[in-house]
C-alpha cells in the first residue's frame, strides 16, 4: 500500500500488454506455403486483454493506479488506446522490437518496472503467437519479485496477495508479499467491453512512447516460416444416420 | 331549482379541477422529467392521414376484429353521446340555454345519441362477457377492477340516459326548466320509445321524484367518471389521440439517434433517459395485452412482456414523478432509481427480437422497441454488459467486419468462379447495381447458395452488378438493435465511405436485415442511393419479362408457404413480391397461421441469433411447428437469418424429410428457363 497521485491510497498495479497479429488473418501464400504476417492488423494479445481486465478489476477493488506497458513498434502504439479503454490509467509503448526473444523482452520490460515501483505485476501466462510461456518467470526472477502463476482469483490483503490456482485436480491457495508477478489465463476472467465514455476519453489520452535502441541478439535463427501441410480427406456425410455410423468407422479404423 | 344549478355547477367545478389538476400533475411529469429529444417531422397530410385513420376510424384496433369493433363502436357511441351530455349541463346550469337550436339538425344528432347508447350499453355487456366468462387470456390479471368500475360508470350512463328518456316521453319533465331533449319528436328516439313501451306509464308526484334521482345519478355518473379518467388507464382517453397525433410518420419508426459528442448519459438507465413522447406512450397504454399476446418471445414462454414493460415504466414515472415536483429538480440522482433491475430484468430486455410485433398490433402507436434498445443501449455503452455471444459479437465486428471470426479477405471467395466484379479486387468501376450480399451469405457454406442464386438471376437478366467483396463490412445491424450504437454508427460511417467511394447509385440485397440498415438507416446518415431487397427486384425481373420461370416436374406434388422476415415485412411493408412470385409457379399455397403483419419471428432479430434461447420452446421450433401444421412441403423465405434458424428448427424438429427450406432466390434460380 502506497500514496500514488499525491495522496491517494492505492496499489501500483503494472499490466504487460502484448500487440500481436491477428492470427485469423494469417494466411499461407498458396504454393509455397510461405507464412505472410506483413499486411495482417495487429490487436492485443486476448491474454493480455484478460491481464488488464484483472489489473483493472484489481483496481476498481482496492483502489490504485494501472501503467500498462507494451514492448511493440510504432504500428503498436494506437493499440494501447484499447488498454486506456478497458481502465488503465497510464500507458508506455517502448518501440523498436523486432522479434521474438523473450530474454530480451523481460529485461527491457524489467528495466522500466524496476525504477517505478511496482506492488503488482499483471500478464498473460503466455502469448497467442509464441506460446513461450516465459516472461512471468524471467520478469519475477529480473525484478526480484514473487510469481504467482495461472491464477483463476486475486485478493489482497494489505501488503499481501491472496490467489487461487486451478491445478490439474486442485485448487490451490496461494499467499504472497508484494510485490508479485502475477499471471493471468482465459479462465481469469471475462474481458470487458469497454464503455463508451471510456472510450472516447481514451482517444484523447496521451500515450508515452520511447525506443529500445539497443541490440537484438538472436539465439536461434529462424530458417523458413511454412505453413504446416495438412491432407484433408473432404469426406462429407449428408444424411446423419449414416453420417454418424460412417464417422465412428473412420475414428475407429484410422484416426487411433 | 337555482338550488340544484348551484349543486351542478359545484359538481362539475370540482370534478374539473381534479380532472385538470390529476392532468397537470401529469403532463408535468411528460415536459419536466425526460432529457432525451424527440425528433418530430411536420409532415402535416401524413400526420392527418394517420390521425383520421387511427383515431376517427380506429384503424390499427381491427387488426383484432372483435375486440377491434367493440371498441370502435365504444368510441363513436361516446363522441356521439358528447352531444347528450354537453347539453344536459349547459341546461342543467342555465335552463334557457340553447346549445344547439332546434330543428333537423338537432334532431339528426338525437337520433344518432338514441341508437349509440343501445349500442355502448349492448358493448358494455359484449366487453363484460369478454372478460369474465369467455375470458379472454390477455385480459386476465390485469386490473379488473378498473374495468369493471368503468363498464359500470358507463352502463350507468346509458340506462340513465334511457330512463330519463321514458319519464320524458311519459310527459313527466314536460314542464321541469332545464329538461333537455323536448323540442326532439318520440319519432327520432325510436330505441327510448321501445323501452317506454317496456313500463308502465309514469304518472304522480312520484315520478318527478323519480326524474330528479335520475338525473342525479346520471350527473354524478359523469362527475366521477371525470374524476376517474386521468387516474386509471382511462387516461388514454386523453393521452392516446395526442399520442397518435404526435407520433412519428412512419411505423415502425427508426431508432432514436444518439449525439456521441455531446450526450454522456447513453440509453435509458432511469426515466430521466426517454423523451416526452415516450411519456405520451405510457400514458396511451390500457395493458389492452395486444402486443404481449402477439410477442415471440412471450409466446413461446420468456418472460418478456411489452405490455408490462410499458405499464411498469408509467409506474415508476407516476411514482417519482410527484416527489421530483415536490423535492425539486435538483434532487434527480437521489429520486431516480435505475429502472432496469428492480423494475425491468435484463433477462426481459435480451429476449427482444425487435420483430416489431408488438409495435404493429399497439392500437395507440406505442413503440416498445425503441424503449427496449435504448435500456439495452445503457447496459452496453454505459456498463458494458450484454451477452456473451453479443460481446463476441461486437469484438468480430470490430476487427473482422462480421459478427463471425472470418477472415474478411475472404469475404468474396464465394463469387470467385462465378465470373462476377468483385470490386475489392478488379477495381472496375463499371457497373449499375451493387449487389450488397452480406455476412451470412458471404461467410455461411448454406446460405451461400443464396448469394449464387441471386447471382445467377442477375446474370441471367443481363445486368451489370458488382459486389464489393473484402470491402464490404457489416452494415452493424446486430449492433445496432443490441445497443451498440457507437460500433454500429463506426461500421455504417466506413460502409457509407465505401459506397460513395464506387460512386453506387443503386444497391439490391438478399438480407432484409442489410437492407434495412441500408435503406432506413444509412439513408438518415446521408448515404443517398435506390435500395431494393432481392423479393422485389427479382419480381420485377420477372414482371417485366427479363427472366420467366416455370413450375418443375416436382412442383406439382410441393405444397408452398411463405415465412415473412420481419425486418422485410413490418420494418420495410413488404409482404406480396415473394408471393407473387411463388404464385407464378404454383397454386398450392397456403399462409401459416400467423403471417404477414402478424408474422411470427424466426427468434433471431435483434442480435439474437448470437444469444442463447434457453427458457421456454425456441421461437424457431413454434415457426417450424406451423409450418408442419399446414404440411407445407416447401417454406420459402427472403431472409438469411431466417434461414439459418429453421432450417435448424427443422432439423432439430426432424422435419428435415418431409419439409424443404429455400430462399426466393434459389426458388426462381433453379426454376429458370431460357
Amino acid at each position: 500500500m502506497q500514496y500514488i497521485d499525491g495522496g491517494s491510497v492505492g496499489y501500483n498495479i503494472a499490466v504487460l500488454i502484448k500487440v500481436i497479429p491477428d492470427l485469423e488473418q494469417i494466411k499461407a501464400a498458396s504454393g509455397t506455403g510461405q507464412i505472410q504476417i506483413e499486411k495482417v492488423p495487429l490487436r492485443l494479445d486476448i491474454l493480455s486483454e484478460h491481464a488488464i481486465e484483472a489489473a483493472v478489476q484489481l483496481k476498481e477493488k482496492y483502489g490504485g493506479k494501472v501503467t500498462g506497458f507494451i514492448f511493440g513498434n510504432n504500428e503498436s502504439i494506437p493499440l494501447m488506446k484499447k488498454a486506456y479503454a478497458m481502465g488503465v490509467d497510464e500507458g508506455l509503448v517502448i518501440t523498436g522490437y523486432k522479434e521474438n526473444n523473450p530474454t530480451l523482452t523481460a529485461s527491457v520490460i524489467s528495466e522500466k518496472l524496476k525504477s517505478l515501483q511496482f506492488d503488482i505485476i499483471v500478464l498473460g501466462n503466455q502469448s497467442a503467437d509464441t506460446y513461450t510461456g516465459l516472461l512471468p518467470g524471467m520478469i519475477a526472477s529480473k525484478i526480484n519479485a514473487r510469481l504467482i502463476g495461472n491464477v483463476l482469483s486475486i485478493e489482497i490483503e494489505g501488503k499481501e496477495v491472496k490467489a487461487r490456482k486451478s491445478l490439474e485436480k486442485k485448487i490451490e491457495v496461494v499467499k504472497a508479499q508484494m510485490p508479485v508477478v502475477i499471471s493471468v489465463t482465459q479462465e481469469t476472467n471475462q474481458p470487458r467491453l469497454p464503455p463508451v465514455m471510456q472510450i472516447m476519453a481514451a482517444g484523447r489520452k496521451t500515450i508515452q512512447s520511447e525506443e529500445y535502441k539497443g541490440q537484438t541478439p538472436s539465439y536461434t535463427l529462424t530458417k523458413s516460416r511454412v505453413a504446416p501441410k495438412s491432407e484433408r480427406k473432404k469426406q462429407i456425410f449428408e444424411k446423419p444416420e449414416d453420417g454418424i455410423q460412417a464417422v465412428v468407422r473412420v475414428i475407429k479404423e484410422e484416426a487411433r | 331549482m337555482q338550488l340544484f344549478s348551484a349543486l351542478l355547477i359545484a359538481g362539475l367545478a370540482i370534478s374539473a379541477a381534479s380532472f385538470i389538476y390529476t392532468l397537470y400533475s401529469i403532463f408535468w411529469n411528460a415536459v419536466k422529467i425526460p432529457e432525451k429529444p424527440y425528433r418530430i417531422k411536420a409532415s402535416i397530410g401524413r400526420r392527418a392521414y394517420i390521425t383520421i385513420r387511427n383515431v376517427l376510424l380506429q384503424g390499427k384496433l381491427f387488426k383484432e376484429r372483435s375486440g377491434g369493433i367493440m371498441h370502435a363502436l365504444m368510441f363513436w357511441g361516446f363522441i356521439a353521446f358528447g352531444a347528450y351530455s354537453a347539453t344536459f349541463f349547459a341546461r342543467g346550469i342555465d335552463p334557457s340555454f340553447q346549445l344547439i337550436p332546434p330543428g333537423e339538425i338537432k334532431n339528426v344528432i338525437f337520433l344518432t345519441v338514441d341508437v349509440f347508447a343501445l349500442v355502448v350499453l349492448i358493448d358494455v355487456f359484449y366487453a363484460f362477457l369478454r372478460r369474465w366468462v369467455i375470458k379472454i387470456p390477455r385480459y386476465q390479471g390485469y386490473n379488473g377492477f378498473e374495468a369493471a368500475f368503468i363498464l359500470f360508470l358507463i352502463a350507468t350512463l346509458m340506462i340513465t340516459y334511457y330512463a330519463l328518456g321514458i319519464l320524458r316521453i311519459d310527459g313527466v319533465s314536460r314542464n321541469i326548466p332545464g329538461a333537455i331533449m323536448e323540442s326532439i319528436p318520440s319519432s327520432y328516439t325510436p330505441v327510448t320509445v321501445f323501452f317506454a313501451g317496456l313500463f308502465p306509464k309514469a304518472t304522480g308526484p312520484l315520478s318527478v321524484d323519480l326524474y330528479w334521482t335520475l338525473y342525479t345519478i346520471h350527473a354524478l355518473d359523469f362527475l366521477i367518471f371525470l374524476v376517474y379518467i386521468p387516474r386509471s388507464k382511462h387516461l388514454h382517453l386523453v393521452a392516446a389521440p395526442l399520442n397518435v397525433i404526435l407520433s412519428k410518420d412512419r411505423q415502425p419508426a427508426q431508432l432514436s439517434t444518439i449525439d456521441f459528442d455531446h450526450e454522456t448519459r447513453f440509453g435509458a438507465t432511469d426515466i430521466r433517459d426517454f423523451s416526452w413522447k415516450d411519456y405520451l406512450d405510457f400514458y396511451s397504454c390500457t395493458e389492452c395485452g395486444r402486443c404481449t399476446f402477439n410477442c415471440p418471445a412471450y409466446l413461446t414462454g420468456k418472460t418478456l412482456s411489452p405490455r408490462d414493460i410499458i405499464w411498469d415504466l408509467r409506474e415508476v414515472v407516476l411514482a417519482e414523478g410527484p416527489e421530483l415536483r415536490s423535492k425539486g429538480m435538483d434532487h434527480k440522482d437521489q429520486i431516480l432509481k435505475p429502472v432496469i433491475g428492480d423494475t425491468i430484468s435484463e433477462t426481459d430486455l435480451w429476449s427482444c427480437t425487435t420483430c416489431m410485433a408488438c409495435v404493429e398490433q399497439c392500437p395507440v402507436m406505442i413503440d416498445h422497441v425503441d424503449k427496449i434498445v435504448n435500456m439495452r443501449r445503457s447496459l452496453v455503452l454505459n456498463q458494458g454488459k450484454a451477452p456473451k455471444g453479443t460481446l463476441e459479437t461486437y469484438n468480430n465486428m470490430e476487427m473482422y467486419g462480421s459478427p463471425w471470426v472470418a477472415d474478411p479477405s475472404t469475404r468474396g471467395d464465394w463469387a470467385k468462379d462465378l465470373g462476377v466484379n468483385i470490386l475489392s479486387e478488379s477495381g472496375n468501376d463499371d457497373f449499375e447495381i451493387l449487389y450488397w450480399v452480406g455476412c451470412v451469405s458471404s461467410y455461411d457454406r448454406r446460405n451461400q447458395e443464396i448469394a449464387k442464386s441471386v447471382v445467377k438471376i442477375l446474370q441471367k437478366a443481363g445486368i451489370k452488378f458488382a459486389i464489393l467483396g473484402s470491402e464490404e463490412k457489416c452494415t452493424g445491424d446486430p449492433a445496432k438493435r443490441t445497443g451498440n450504437e457507437y460500433l454500429a454508427e463506426n461500421l455504417a460511417r466506413v460502409n457509407i465511405d465505401t459506397l460513395n467511394k464506387h460512386k453506387v447509385h443503386r444497391v439490391i440485397t438478399g438480407c432484409p436485415h442489410c437492407f434495412n440498415s441500408l435503406k432506413n438507416d444509412y439513408s438518415e446518415m446521408g448515404f443517398k442511393a435506390e435500395v431494393i431487397h432481392h423479393t422485389e427486384f427479382i419480381n420485377q425481373l420477372i414482371s417485366s419479362g427479363k427472366i420467366s420461370i416455370a413450375a418443375t416436374q416436382n412442383d406439382k406434388e410441393e405444397k408452398f408457404t411463405y415465412h415473412d422476415s420481419c425486418y422485410l415485412g413490418r420494418y420495410n411493408k413488404i409482404y406480396e413480391p415473394p408471393r407473387e412470385i411463388i404464385g407464378h409457379v404454383s397454386d398450392n399455397y397456403e399462409e401459416m397461421s400467423m403471417n404477414k403483419s402478424k408474422g411470427l419471428c424466426c427468434g433471431a432479430g435483434g442480435g439474437r441469433l448470437w444469444m442463447d434461447e434457453t427458457v421456454g420452446t425456441k421461437i424457431s421450433h413454434k415457426r417450424i411447428g406451423m409450418a408442419s401444421d399446414i404440411n407445407a412441403s416447401t417454406v420459402v423465405t427472403a431472409c438469411p437469418y431466417c434461414m439459418i434458424m429453421l432450417d435448424d428448427a427443422r432439423r432439430v424438429t426432424g422435419l428435415e424429410d418431409k419439409m424443404k427450406l429455400s430462399d426466393i432466390s434459389e426458388f426462381v434460380a433453379s426454376r429458370l428457363t431460357d
